[in-house]
C-alpha cells in the first residue's frame, strides 16, 4: 500500500515534469477545448450554465429598458474580457506563457449575473474563431469561467470591503480566488469528463497538480491586475464605481 | 486581427452557403463527433474538414495557431492516459533510477479523445474559416437564440479591434518607459493597461449609446432579415448528413 502511494506520487512528479516541459509556448488551460467533453458530459453542463444565462440576459433585459447604455456596455465589457482573456502573460516560474480570465473583474464591476452573460459572449467569439474553447464545451467553459470565476470575485471583493479591507485588498484577492475557482472547476470538469471507468479524485488531482505551475503564479498576476483595474477606475474616475455600486458615494 | 474568418475566404465556394445551413450542419457533425465511441468517425471527420482548410488556401500560420492549443491540450490527455490509466504495460522508462510505464488502455483511451479533439476542433475551424461573424449572428438570431445575446455579441465583435488598437497603443507607449522592465513593475503596466481599458470600454459605451440614440435607437437592434433557402444547398446538406449519419451508424 505504502509503496503504491510512493509509487504513485513519483509518477505525479513526472507527470507534473512532463507538462511543464510541453507548456513551451501556449497555454491556454482555462478553457476546455473543444471535443474532450463527451456528449453526456457537455449536454449536462450546458443544461446547468442554462439557468444561469437565461437569469443574466433576464438582468439585462431589465437593466436595458432603464438605461439604454447598458447593452452597448456589457458588449463592451464583453470586449474587454475576450482581449483580457487573450493575452498571453509571461508565467516565470513556468517559462511559458497563459492568459488571465477577467471575469473577476466584470464580476465586481458589473455584478456576477451580468458578468456570467459577458463570459459566455466572449467565449462564444473565441471557441467559433480561436478555437479558444469549444461550442460542446461552451456550458463547461461558461460554469467554470463565467459562473464560478464572476461569483466568487465577487463574493470575495464583497465579503472583503464588508470586513473594512482597502480596496487594492479586496480587488487582489477577488482576482486571485476568481481565477483558481475558475481552474479548480476547469480541473473537475476535465476529470469527470476524461475518466472513463477510473476513480474521480486520483485523476482530479493529477490535472490539478499539472495545472499548478502555470495557474498559480497566473492567479497571483490576475490579482494584481484586478487590482490595478479598480486603483486606476477609484483614481480616474471613482464616480463609474459609485455607479456600479462598487463604491458608496461616501467612500469617494 | 488576423484571426476572424471573414478576412480570408471570401471566394471559397463554401464561403457563399447559407451560414444557417453551415452552422447546422457543422453542430450536426460536432454531435456526432463528440458521440461516437470509436476512432474512425472523428478521424474521418478531421481528415474531410483538414482537406477543405487546404482547398479555401488558409495560411499555414492561422491553421497552425487555431489548432496549437487543442493539439496541445490533446498531447497533455494522452500523456495522463497513458501514464496513469491501464493495467496492461507496453513499454517502461527508466528516468533517474525510477521505472515509468505507459499502459496500452491509456494509450487508446488518450487517442480517442485526441482524436475527438481534432475532429470537433477541425469541423468548427473549417466552419470559422467560412462564414463572416454578422452572418452567424443573423443565424443565431434564426436559431432562436435571445435577441439581447446576439446583441451583446454584435457590440463586443464590433469593439474587439478598437480596444485592442487602443490596447496596443497603451502597451508600446508603457514598454518604451520601461513599463516592463521587472515583474513587479510589469505587474503594475499591465493593472494600468487593463484598467485603461475598462475606461476606454466605458467611454465608448456612452459614446455609442449617445450616437445611437440620436439615430433612433430604442433598446433594440434590428437584426437580419432572412433569405428564404436554397434548396440545391438544403439537398447537399442532407447528402452529406445522410452519408456521415451511415459512417457513424457502422
Amino acid at each position: 500500500m505504502k509503496m503504491k502511494k510512493i509509487k504513485n506520487r513519483i509518477q505525479s512528479f513526472f507527470f507534473v515534469l512532463s507538462a511543464f516541459l510541453l507548456l513551451s509556448d501556449h497555454a491556454y488551460s482555462m478553457h476546455i477545448s473543444e471535443g474532450i467533453l463527451p456528449f453526456g458530459w457537455s449536454a449536462l453542463w450546458f443544461a446547468i450554465a442554462a439557468p444561469f444565462v437565461a437569469l443574466g440576459l433576464y438582468r439585462l433585459k431589465k437593466q436595458s429598458a432603464m438605461d439604454l447604455s447598458y447593452k452597448p456596455l456589457v458588449g463592451l465589457m464583453a470586449a474587454v474580457v475576450f482581449i483580457i482573456s487573450c493575452m498571453p502573460i509571461p508565467v516565470p516560474t513556468a517559462g511559458t506563457c497563459s492568459h488571465p480570465c477577467g471575469t473577476g473583474i466584470s464580476g465586481i464591476l458589473l455584478g456576477p449575473v451580468i458578468s456570467i452573460v459577458i463570459s459566455a459572449a466572449a467565449l462564444l467569439i473565441q471557441a467559433l474563431f480561436l478555437a479558444h474553447g469549444g461550442l460542446s464545451t461552451w456550458g463547461a467553459d461558461i460554469i467554470s469561467m463565467g459562473v464560478m470565476g464572476s461569483l466568487i470575485g465577487y463574493l470575495t471583493f464583497r465579503g472583503l470591503r464588508a470586513i473594512k479591507a482597502n480596496l487594492w485588498l479586496a480587488a487582489f484577492m477577488a482576482g486571485i480566488f476568481a481565477d483558481w475557482a475558475t481552474y479548480i472547476t476547469t480541473s473537475m470538469e476535465l476529470a469527470l469528463g476524461i475518466k472513463g471507468d477510473s476513480p474521480f479524485f486520483p485523476l482530479f488531482w493529477k490535472i490539478v497538480a499539472a495545472f499548478i505551475p502555470t495557474q498559480l503564479p497566473l492567479g497571483i498576476l490576475e490579482g494584481a491586475m484586478t487590482a490595478g483595474m479598480i486603483i486606476l477606475l477609484n483614481k480616474k474616475r471613482p464616480d463609474l464605481l459609485v455607479k456600479m455600486h462598487v463604491l458608496r458615494p461616501g467612500e469617494i | 486581427m488576423k484571426l476572424f474568418s471573414e478576412l480570408y475566404k471570401k471566394e471559397h465556394i463554401l464561403s457563399k452557403i447559407d451560414a444557417r445551413l453551415k452552422m447546422t450542419t457543422s453542430l450536426v457533425i460536432l454531435a456526432m463527433v463528440i458521440s461516437y465511441r470509436g476512432y474512425a468517425f472523428p478521424l474521418a471527420i478531421a481528415v474531410m474538414s483538414f482537406s477543405l482548410c487546404i482547398m479555401m488556401n488558409i495560411p499555414i500560420r492561422t491553421f497552425a495557431f487555431r489548432f496549437s492549443e487543442p493539439v496541445f491540450i490533446a498531447s497533455i490527455i494522452v500523456l495522463l492516459k497513458l501514464f496513469f490509466h491501464g493495467n496492461d504495460p507496453i513499454f517502461s522508462i527508466n528516468i533517474i533510477g525510477i521505472n515509468i510505464s505507459g499502459y496500452k488502455e491509456g494509450l487508446m483511451d488518450g487517442l480517442l479523445i485526441a482524436l475527438r479533439i481534432l475532429g470537433a476542433v477541425s469541423v468548427m475551424a473549417v466552419m470559422g474559416f467560412s462564414t463572416p461573424f454578422n452572418e452567424i449572428l443573423a443565424g443565431l438570431s434564426w436559431m432562436r437564440v435571445p435577441r439581447g445575446f446576439v446583441e451583446i455579441l454584435m457590440f463586443a465583435y464590433r469593439y474587439i479591434f478598437v480596444l485592442i488598437e487602443d490596447a496596443m497603443v497603451i502597451y508600446n507607449a508603457q514598454k518604451n518607459r520601461l513599463g516592463y522592465s521587472s515583474i513587479r513593475q510589469g505587474m503594475g503596466s499591465f493593472g494600468t493597461l487593463t484598467g485603461s481599458l475598462i475606461l476606454k470600454a466605458f467611454d465608448h459605451s456612452h459614446d455609442i449609446s449617445v450616437a445611437m440614440i440620436q439615430r433612433g435607437f430604442d433598446g433594440n437592434i434590428p437584426l437580419m432579415n432572412h433569405k428564404p433557402f436554397k434548396s440545391l444547398e438544403i439537398a447537399f446538406s442532407f447528402i452529406l448528413l445522410s452519408a456521415l449519419g451511415i459512417l457513424w451508424v457502422i
